[in-house]
């Protein structure tokens, strides 16, 4: 990809980046606070919702959230 | 007049029938301790009462009002704490309260005064954490501030003591004593001490129906003559009125432990009469002889039986 | 009705809480955005994967490749996610025994069947709002030149279909225990009306043309007025639903 794609396209990531960023540290410090989970442990979902880019930290709010 | 009323209820789960035929009466100011085994029917006496399940037949009034299945409206006078209370988890007690009173139709500042009244009451004021992290001492003293919220006229407990450790057990039973002025109490237990400790009035549920109603102090009164202890000077005279051929009857039981003697006259016709006649035949004279007071755990045994 | 305004606002609450309505938003979000997106860059991925030898050529892509994967991610990955999402809307009430000591409080029944199914339609109208909004915004950013008809009234079926569908999750809710049971039941309805679908005559009535026309509506291929039996029967069926669930839970034993 050059850098005219890239700029053309920017529009596009940025919002994405912003979205993954945003999912990722929400979940992340959910992660963190409540050390419940349904199933797995805690460094199990810190590297899912870090590094598994958007399904990572829906899997874990709807699947891995501990209850309240 | 009764606050609650309960007349020949019925109610049966397939072929198991819980209840036959209750007949239940609560005046008011009362702390009233429902007793019974566990699955004797008290949790769905309870559901009934408050609309949640539906009767096979029988009435029964709440301040004078007919309770029907499905409806909510006797609700209004009465508040609720399940055995085990379960709220929201994402919220904190205030937010919690704050949503009953709103359910009640309770005006904004009254919900907001009567709420912090009440986490006082109940130990939880300074509680900022969420009801999801509580500890199950926490949620019975919560489910007890959102039962009172409505000031309600009869405050129901489906056993709120029964899981608790002996500290959370005394802490919900002081807070049952402080609210008794204002409310009438009905609470369903199979802890025996707790009713000794903190009722009026107790009704036992067995086999579908009240096996024992009344005041405290008239049940036990009522069941006063049948236990005896007598206490001799020694271990031979216990022995030669242990084994005294007239006692030797399939209604009287008897137990020995060194010098002391226990005897329990299950015939109603037989008092203690009966035994001075029998120690003055063996020449014995003991060194005590003294009716014993029952306590509600022996009767609780003698009615279930 | 007061009951009504404040359980409501307690389901939002519960949504915002419990991350649920993050969750549906930021899908819908990432479908809005990536839909323009795939369907200008798809020619260019297919071009690069082909081989030596073979020659891939595809036209330049249009508003309408655009589209075509807003209805297909919406109607597939969209609805399956707020069914999911939204399949323990009475089970984990009921399971955890939270609802009765509302109910206890003079909370009607019907009040907690309405107010969940509003909520439902509200978090389904936001997401599917915001993922219209932003598909649109980026395909007349991408390609501008475009046209499309009966575009918005396309959207509308395919919202109206939402709506039908949670009406048939809230009355799986009430005839089962578990979210497992109620996701089971949804999943035979919409089966069921996939196969009534095989019947051409049927197609009219049909709710489920709500969500497979669409393409057909912006294309012209399909008449606007041909929808028009299968939106009332929507909208009766929804109200059959919803009323039914509100009759089977009033007689619930709880």
């Amino acid at each position: 990809m050059d850098l005219s794609m890239l700029k053309e396209y920017l529009p596009f990531l940025i919002p994405l980046v912003i979205l993954q960023f945003a999912l990722s540290i929400t979940a992340l410090i959910h992660v963190l606070r409540h050390p419940h989970y349904r199933f797995g442990n805690k460094v199990m979902w810190v590297l899912v919702v870090m590094f598994i880019h958007f399904v990572g930290p829906i899997l874990y709010f709807a699947l891995g959230k501990g209850e309240d | 007049m009764g606050i609650l009323e309960i007349k020949q209820l019925y109610k049966r789960f397939g072929h198991h029938e819980v209840l036959k035929g209750l007949d239940m009466d609560v005046p008011e100011h009362s702390i009233f301790g429902f007793v019974g085994q566990n699955g004797a029917g008290k949790t769905t006496t309870m559901k009934i009462i408050l609309g949640l399940l539906k009767a096979d037949s029988g009435s029964v009034t709440v301040c004078g009002e007919k309770v029907t299945y499905g409806e909510t409206k006797t609700n209004r006078n009465i508040g609720f704490v399940p055995d085990v209370p379960e709220f929201y988890g994402y919220m904190n007690p205030m937010e919690y309260l704050k949503l009953c009173g709103e359910i009640t139709g309770l005006p904004k500042n009254k919900i907001k005064s009567r709420s912090e009244e009440l986490l006082e009451l109940v130990g939880l004021k300074d509680e900022k954490r969420k009801i999801g992290q509580f500890s199950r001492g926490m949620k019975q003293r919560l489910g007890i501030a959102q039962a009172l919220l409505n000031e309600p006229k009869l405050l129901i407990c489906d056993e709120p003591t029964s899981a608790l450790d002996p500290i959370g057990r005394k802490e919900i039973l002081d807070i049952l004593l402080a609210a008794k002025g204002k409310t009438t109490i009905v609470f369903s237990t199979h802890i025996l001490s707790d009713v000794e400790r903190i009722c009026d009035h107790i009704a036992v549920l067995h086999d579908g129906k009240l096996a024992l109603c009344g005041t405290l102090s008239e049940i036990k009164k009522r069941h006063r003559h049948n236990g005896f202890i007598l206490e001799f000077e020694n271990e031979k005279d216990a022995f030669l009125f242990e084994n005294a051929e007239e006692l030797k009857q399939p209604s009287i039981s008897l137990s020995r432990d060194g010098t002391t003697v226990r005897v329990f006259l299950t015939d109603r016709n037989m008092d203690g009469h009966f035994l001075l006649s029998v120690l003055s035949q063996k020449r014995l004279v003991p060194l005590k002889f003294e009716v014993m007071e029952p306590t509600l755990e022996t009767l609780f045994v003698e009615v279930v039986r | 009705m007061r009951g009504y305004l404040v359980f409501l606002k307690k389901e939002i609450f519960e949504y915002t809480k419990t991350y649920k309505l993050l969750i549906m938003l930021v899908v819908f979000a990432i479908f809005g955005i990536t839909n323009p997106l795939i369907a200008k860059l798809l020619p260019e991925i297919l071009e690069s994967l082909a081989t030596d030898g073979v020659i891939i050529t595809l036209p330049d892509p249009t508003a309408y490749d655009a589209w075509e994967q807003f209805f297909k991610n919406a109607t597939q990955m969209g609805l399956i996610v707020t069914v999911i999402i939204f399949s323990g809307v009475l089970s984990s009430e009921l399971s955890k025994g939270t609802l009765i000591n509302l109910l206890t409080k003079g909370l009607s029944r019907t009040a907690v069947i309405l107010s969940k199914y509003t909520c439902m339609v509200l978090v389904w109208t936001a997401s599917i709002a915001l993922c219209f909004g932003l598909t649109y915004g980026y395909t007349v950013y991408l390609f501008p030149k475009d046209e499309t008809s009966n575009l918005l009234f396309s959207v509308f079926c395919l919202w109206l279909f939402g709506l039908f569908l949670l009406a048939v999750l809230i009355f799986s809710a009430t005839l089962t225990k578990s979210n497992y049971g109620c996701l089971l039941i949804t999943f035979v309805a919409v089966v069921a009306c996939m196969i009534m679908d095989i019947i051409p005559a049927m197609h009219r009535y049909n709710p489920i043309s709500l969500a497979t026309d669409n393409m057909g509506l912006i294309m012209n291929s399909i008449e606007v007025s041909s929808l028009y039996s299968a939106i009332l029967i929507s909208c009766l069926l929804s109200l059959i639903f919803v009323s039914l669930s509100v009759t089977i839970f009033r007689r619930k034993q709880l």
